[in-house]
């Protein structure tokens, strides 16, 4: 065969399935962006959704992202820390399985499993009254609470998971060193622990809040009807008011803010390197 | 005076004994060495007294204040660790500063001890730099420059040499001596390195499961070890084990070797008792003695040449014959028949005379 004809063919192998990948993944953008300004060319879905109506719900979504990713990264600090330098390495892998146990099952149940636990006449408050912590059933699904329970419960392994590796590579002499020249552990934590695990904790970051931002199942199973969020909207659109334009628009708003934040965090080198495990 | 005091500790991990109660004391401004086959526990015994492992009993004492139950940042101890972990993020004066920034010094004096601290280990021109930028070498000086910076009672230095090459090892040992004298610290260093041990320290400790076996000068274990395994931890010796036949200034021992006068070494014998004595390859002189034995291997070594010689009883003995021999009594003169220039054969029969051997245990 010659070096042309190899070539060719060589292209004519990647080619097929690459082409499939753009078609079944770039495809639908294409078709949705035209959606979005449509009918014909035209920016009103665009100004629809940047409207004051919309523009409430936008903010909350990407907040709701923030906070939960930074009390997930809150729990995973210490999490992470202990098993990857504090447990013995017997049972290490077995306590990493547990910790992210939920990345094996279906979000949905996952969050019915929290409506069973905080439901008025659920175990939550059948242990509290039973102990005699409390007189009335607290209301606690259908709120703020249970909202950010199951949104923490769902997306922490994915945070566990990012961070472990970052704090299994930090060596835990750095910790001795730091504490024979005289450091506390709020140093240590500080001068050590934290630099070295940063890139790690940008990129869990980074995998997580748009997740979290763009959720649909939990605020719709464990949320109340003040718990509105991003994509009932643009469900909404579609399916009730069958408004394909302004539903598209609003998923292109999102997908703008989303992908800015991944490119600044991208950009950083450090943080590149452990979204490269994923 | 007393810099440093480790007194009956012990430290078991999971049933097994690391630490069984070492002792040993290093004096004010005094280079001492712990050395001993990996796995002895000295690793373990120089973290007891970093404060980075909990003994299990057992008292240590810095400048005669006991110091046993203080975190490890309370010390007035600084370590020098086997790999380094200089910290990644931050540069060389950082590091440096790290341990005085913690004291809470004002960046005015610290800036200074910096400064310092950097010339006596002399990398006062790599201050802004990244501690990945630098060599082997230069790293070394930056991990002690840090553990000085805070001028420690006693500095614990956990064989930070091992992953430098020879020649350069052999650099940073004279280099530790000189920066240990100048800032006038205890030096409390770890290795199983007899020969860089020996060659820098003024007094060590060779332990052996956990325990402190023999404590002295390079020079009197080496020549005088108290017991076997000392002996032949700190170089070529060869033990022969015999029954005492005379005692007097020295003591005579009939091996199936030969017959051996030795040194008492301190140790009670009695005519009749079983006695081992230990010989150095230097004692061992060539020709007209009461020991013979066959060549059975030898090796050039440059500036001399050494043959393993099997003696009747089937020990080995180690024989050097150097350039200049001063063993050798035959004149160079009277038999010019390139008598000096022989090597020796395997198969050779040597008699041997033993000029100094010392009596040990085991």
């Amino acid at each position: 065969m010659t070096n042309k004809s190899r070539r060719l063919r060589d292209s004519a192998i990647a080619g097929v399935p690459v082409s499939l990948a753009l078609t079944v993944g770039v495809l639908p953008m294409i078709v949705l962006f035209i959606e979005s300004i449509g009918p014909g060319v035209t920016t009103a879905n665009y100004r629809e959704a940047l409207g004051p109506l919309y523009r409430g719900t936008l903010v909350y979504s990407l907040g709701v992202g923030i906070i939960v990713t930074g009390v997930c990264l809150a729990i995973a600090y210490p999490v992470t820390y202990w098993v990857a330098h504090r447990c013995s390495s017997r049972y290490r892998l077995q306590v990493l399985i547990a910790l992210t146990l939920p990345l094996w099952l279906n979000y949905v149940v996952l969050n019915y499993s929290w409506v069973w636990i905080l439901a008025r006449g659920g175990l939550l408050n059948r242990i509290l009254t039973d102990i005699g912590l409390i007189n009335r059933p607290l209301d606690l699904l259908y709120t703020d609470v249970s909202m950010f329970i199951g949104f923490v419960y769902i997306y922490l392994p994915y945070v566990i998971l990012t961070l472990y590796v970052s704090m299994e590579r930090l060596d835990y002499r750095l910790i001795e060193a730091a504490r024979d020249l005289g450091a506390t552990n709020r140093r240590v934590f500080i001068d050590v622990i934290l630099p070295s695990t940063l890139p790690g904790a940008t990129a869990a970051a980074l995998i997580v809040y748009a997740r979290i931002a763009g959720a649909f199942a939990t605020p719709a199973i464990l949320g109340g009807p003040g718990n509105v969020m991003i994509a009932s909207l643009i469900a909404e659109a579609f399916r009730q008011y069958f408004d394909y334009g302004f539903a598209a628009a609003l998923s292109f708003v999102f997908l703008f803010i989303v992908v800015i934040a991944l490119l600044a965090g991208g950009a950083i080198p450090q943080v590149r390197e452990e979204l490269r495990q994923w | 005076m007393t810099a440093l005091t480790a007194d009956n500790l012990s430290k078991t991990f999971a049933q097994e004994q690391a630490v069984d109660g070492v002792e040993f004391t290093v004096k004010n401004g005094e280079f001492f060495a712990l050395i001993g086959p990996s796995g002895c526990g000295k690793t373990t015994t120089l973290r007891l007294l970093a404060g980075l492992t909990t003994p299990d009993s057992g008292v240590i004492q810095v400048g005669g204040t006991e110091i046993t139950d203080q975190p490890a940042r309370h010390r007035p101890t600084n370590m020098v660790f086997q790999d380094l972990v200089l910290f990644p993020h931050m540069t060389v004066a950082e590091n440096v500063a790290y341990g005085l920034k913690q004291e809470g010094i004002a960046a005015k004096a610290r800036a200074e001890r910096i400064e310092t601290t950097l010339s006596l280990v002399g990398i006062e021109h790599l201050a802004t730099r990244n501690p990945k930028q630098l060599s082997g070498g230069q790293q070394q000086r930056v991990a002690l420059a840090r553990a000085l910076a805070t001028e420690p009672d006693v500095l614990l230095l956990d064989e930070p040499l091992s992953s430098l090459d020879r020649a350069l090892r052999g650099e940073m040992e004279a280099e530790f001596r000189r920066i240990q004298r100048e800032s006038d610290t205890s030096f409390l260093y770890v290795t199983h390195d007899q020969s860089s041990a020996m060659s820098m320290a003024d007094r060590m400790a060779v332990m052996r499961d956990g325990r402190v076996l023999d404590v002295g000068s390079p020079e009197e274990l080496y020549e005088r070890p108290r017991t076997r395994f000392v002996a032949e931890f700190l170089g070529d010796a060869t033990v022969l084990s015999g029954r005492v036949t005379e005692v007097g200034s020295q003591v005579t021992v009939d091996t199936p070797a030969g017959t051996v006068s030795a040194d008492k070494n301190g140790k009670d014998v009695s005519i009749g008792a079983t006695g081992s004595v230990m010989i150095r390859p230097e004692s061992v002189a060539l020709g007209s003695g009461s020991i013979s034995g066959t060549v059975i291997d030898h090796a050039y070594k440059g500036f001399f040449e050494e043959a393993a010689v099997e003696l009747p009883g089937g020990e080995q003995l180690l024989v050097r014959r150097g350039d200049d021999s001063t063993h050798d009594s035959r004149s160079t003169e009277a038999s010019s028949d390139a008598d000096d220039t022989t090597t020796f054969a395997v198969g050779d029969e040597l008699a041997l005379q033993i000029t100094d051997a010392v009596l040990v245990e085991g």
